[in-house]
């Protein structure tokens, strides 16, 4: 058990990497443990401010995914206020996370993970990045670009800009959708819906060729955790909660958002900053689940759009009604950005998304708030308490790399254990535990290296403790 | 501030730069991505050298270029920013965390050791420092961009005037301009908001007052604001507590000075009045 832990210089919900691996008397890999090491104190200086200051303040955690924290945050001041905000402003909401979706999966699939799977997990690191991709396939690259563009346009139309918009309030939003920029919005749509389809079938017509790592990466039954809607369809805004085991068998269902400390239960490591989420019933390690598009696909009946849904009835010809390998992940990903298109083009389409009538106005009428909306990652928990001025006495988050922590352990563990072999570590090991974090696409700050390596830090110990091998990158 | 010509006389090659990440939300550095249409003519003009931490630099220091985004708060953060202004010629600061403290910078006002219990259950393995602290406050900073995020045209207009060895054309007037070019009604004659813009620098070209909402301060202290003009204001005609006057101030720029001399004030004011 390696005794220091350092802080990495990121420090705040993500970090950079840090992995350590314990090998047993037999020289083999025992145990594999992701670290994460942040630290800026969110849950803390948020106390005795104004609950109205939240959205704003909370979407500083993360400038990757700026608007998932938004939309968590609104949401449990919207519950703070007790008010049921327009209809309209739902919708407006959803077009907005639903462009975050389309965005950071695009980031996800094209920028950082295509290349492992086009160029190969051996090929040269100096090659396997996004400019090894332009060279190899200058088509995909430029697909990649244009469709998270198309994402951040609608953020920045709706909200001002793309990062830490300003639009989002407890309450609804700020200003209606004029005619204009829904046009804007919905010229874009065709060409964003092309390139999703596109995609997808490419990616379809190379499957067969990774066999090998989707019966490798991160492949274990665990329980899947997600939000859905009445119908038990899609909704990455507003829902239940619901847990399926490996056997598609339903565990919980239903759950109100408030009501989530009885699903989930916290377990903490002195490793690593994250905290260990868990499945309560099951108890502590037992109750690993996952959270992400993977996990979404297996919770929900249907994605409630025409085309996603058909792409999702292949998926589940192929994998099976609960498929459990990690590598799904990409696949699952293309699924949520053709649902992610269809369903804004659906919701632009009603007569009343123009609608004046955007914003509840209520001073606080409850004391506590829980906010649970899905991020492109998994679902996103915002709790508060506040006193009788309104002003902040508790937070707590759990955001979905927190989810996936034990998953996340699990994984590496199995890469390792097939891989790493005696004393030291070699770069084609180096690889694939890159790429099995990735499927996760752990909000870490290395999420956003589309122009470098993945900062990662592998170090060996042996059965005593002792430090064999430490291996950056 | 002097801004001086880049020296590449002795070199054929292009600048080269470097982009740095300290205690921060990553936000500043994605703007830099998110220059989609003028990103190739950077990575034309310029070499990028090391960005977003990659570990191996494929490029060994000098730089001609660091951008740093983040605050120091932590002992080995400390210690890195004092390299990394050995290793480039010019250094500039992308962002709220780099040029006041960032709202991590909340913490500054308080016991360090509380926040760790309250968030780990094994506090003694978090190695942090008591304050998060601006670059400046650790090493000359050449030139500071403000924002939480930056602007991007801001930022493109920094790494153009760098390039051309000019001086950035950065406004620091205040926000009230931005906002009656736009013809915006003011928000806090309109609709009585406590608005912070007659004292905040411009730069995001008035996107809160835009959408009806008040000023929050992400481009941090104008040149010589007016506190107490506001803050008369803000607690007379609005009766704005101290309290309310004192968290409006601190946010992602409260570290820095004027906002936090007042800020302190009405802290102050408030413990007087309790």
């Amino acid at each position: 058990m390696p005794r220091t832990i350092t802080i990495d210089p990121v420090t705040r919900i993500e970090g950079h990497a840090k992995i350590t691996l314990q090998l047993g008397d037999d020289g083999k890999v025992a145990d594999a443990q992701f670290h994460v090491t942040q630290f800026r104190g969110f849950e803390k200086f948020c106390e005795g401010r104004p609950l109205t200051e939240m959205p704003s303040l909370m979407a500083r955690i993360c400038g990757i995914c700026p608007v998932s924290h938004l939309m968590a945050s609104a949401k449990a001041c919207d519950a703070l206020l007790a008010v049921e905000i327009p209809p309209v402003a739902v919708s407006l909401r959803r077009i907005m996370n639903l462009a975050q979706f389309v965005q950071s999966h695009a980031l996800s699939f094209f920028h950082l993970s295509s290349p492992d799977f086009l160029l190969g997990m051996d090929a040269d690191p100096a090659e396997r990045n996004v400019y090894g991709l332009i060279r190899k396939n200058p088509e995909l690259a430029i697909d990649g670009v244009k469709l998270r563009k198309f994402g951040q346009e609608i953020i920045a139309l709706l909200g001002g800009k793309r990062i830490h918009p300003a639009w989002v309030v407890p309450g609804g939003v700020n200003e209606p959708l004029t005619t204009e920029r829904r046009d804007q919005i919905l010229a874009a749509i065709p060409e964003a819906k092309a390139i999703a389809l596109k995609t997808i079938t490419w990616f379809k017509q190379s499957l067969d060729q990774y066999q090998e790592i989707i019966d490798n990466f991160a492949c274990f039954p665990s329980l899947h955790l997600s939000i859905a809607d009445e119908q038990n369809k899609l909704n990455v805004y507003n829902g239940n909660l619901r847990v399926v085991d490996k056997d598609a068998k339903v565990l919980a269902t239903g759950v109100k958002p408030a009501d989530y400390h009885t699903l989930i239960g916290e377990a903490v490591e002195n490793w690593t900053y994250l905290k260990f989420p868990y499945y309560k019933p099951m108890g502590y390690p037992e109750g690993m689940y996952r959270v992400g598009p993977l996990a979404r696909l297996n919770v929900i009946d249907s994605c409630g759009t025409p085309l996603a849904d058909k792409e999702l009835a292949e998926f589940r010809q192929r994998f099976g009604r609960v498929p459990q390998s990690s590598f799904l992940f990409h696949y699952a990903r293309l699924i949520e950005i053709i649902f992610g298109i269809e369903n804004m083009q659906k919701l632009l389409d009603s007569r009343d998304i123009l609608d004046p009538f955007v914003r509840a106005r209520a001073r606080p009428n409850r004391r506590e708030g829980v906010g649970v909306s899905e991020a492109p990652r998994g679902t996103l928990i915002h709790h508060y308490k506040i006193d009788d001025h309104g002003q902040m006495t508790f937070a707590n988050l759990i955001i979905a790399t927190g989810h996936n922590n034990l998953a996340m352990s699990r994984g590496i563990k199995q890469v390792a254990q097939h891989f790493v072999d005696g004393n030291h570590l070699t770069e084609g090991m180096l690889n694939r535990v890159e790429a099995v974090i990735r499927c996760f696409d752990p909000c870490l700050s290395c999420s956003t290296h589309a122009l470098g390596q993945m900062p990662i830090e592998i170090s060996l110990h042996d059965a005593a403790g002792k430090l064999l091998d430490v291996a950056r990158r | 501030m002097p801004v001086q010509t880049i020296t590449r006389k002795t070199e054929t090659a292009k600048p080269k730069l470097a982009v740095y990440k300290f205690s921060s939300c990553d936000g500043c550095q994605l703007s830099l991505l998110n220059l989609e249409d003028e990103l190739l003519d950077i990575v034309g003009a310029v070499e990028i050298a090391y960005f977003l931490e990659a570990r191996r630099a494929e490029q060994p220091p000098p730089y001609d270029i660091g951008m740093v985004e983040g605050s120091i708060s932590t002992p080995e953060e400390a210690e890195r920013i004092r390299q990394v202004r050995r290793d480039c010629k010019y250094l500039v600061t992308i962002g709220a965390c780099a040029t006041s403290g960032g709202i991590q910078a909340l913490r500054n006002w308080a016991d360090v050791d509380q926040y760790k219990q309250y968030v780990y259950a094994h506090p003694q393995y978090v190695a942090s420092l008591e304050t998060a602290t601006p670059i400046a406050t650790h090493v000359f900073v050449d030139f500071e961009l403000r924002g939480c995020p930056v602007n991007a045209r801001q930022l493109l207009e920094l790494i153009t005037s760098l390039l051309k060895g000019r001086k950035p054309n950065i406004p620091n007037y205040s926000l009230c301009i931005e906002c009656k070019r736009r013809g915006l009604p003011c928000v806090m004659v309109s609709k009585g908001e406590p608005c912070l813009g007659p004292i905040t620098q411009a730069g995001c070209g008035a996107l809160c007052p835009g959408c009806h909402r008040a000023c929050y301060g992400c481009f941090g202290p104008m040149e010589q604001p007016n506190m107490d003009s506001l803050g008369h204001q803000l607690t007379g005609t609005q009766k704005r507590t101290a309290r309310e006057m004192k968290h409006m101030l601190r946010m992602f720029n409260g570290y820095l000075e004027p906002f936090k001399q007042a800020s302190d004030h009405y802290e102050r004011q408030e413990k007087q009045n309790a």
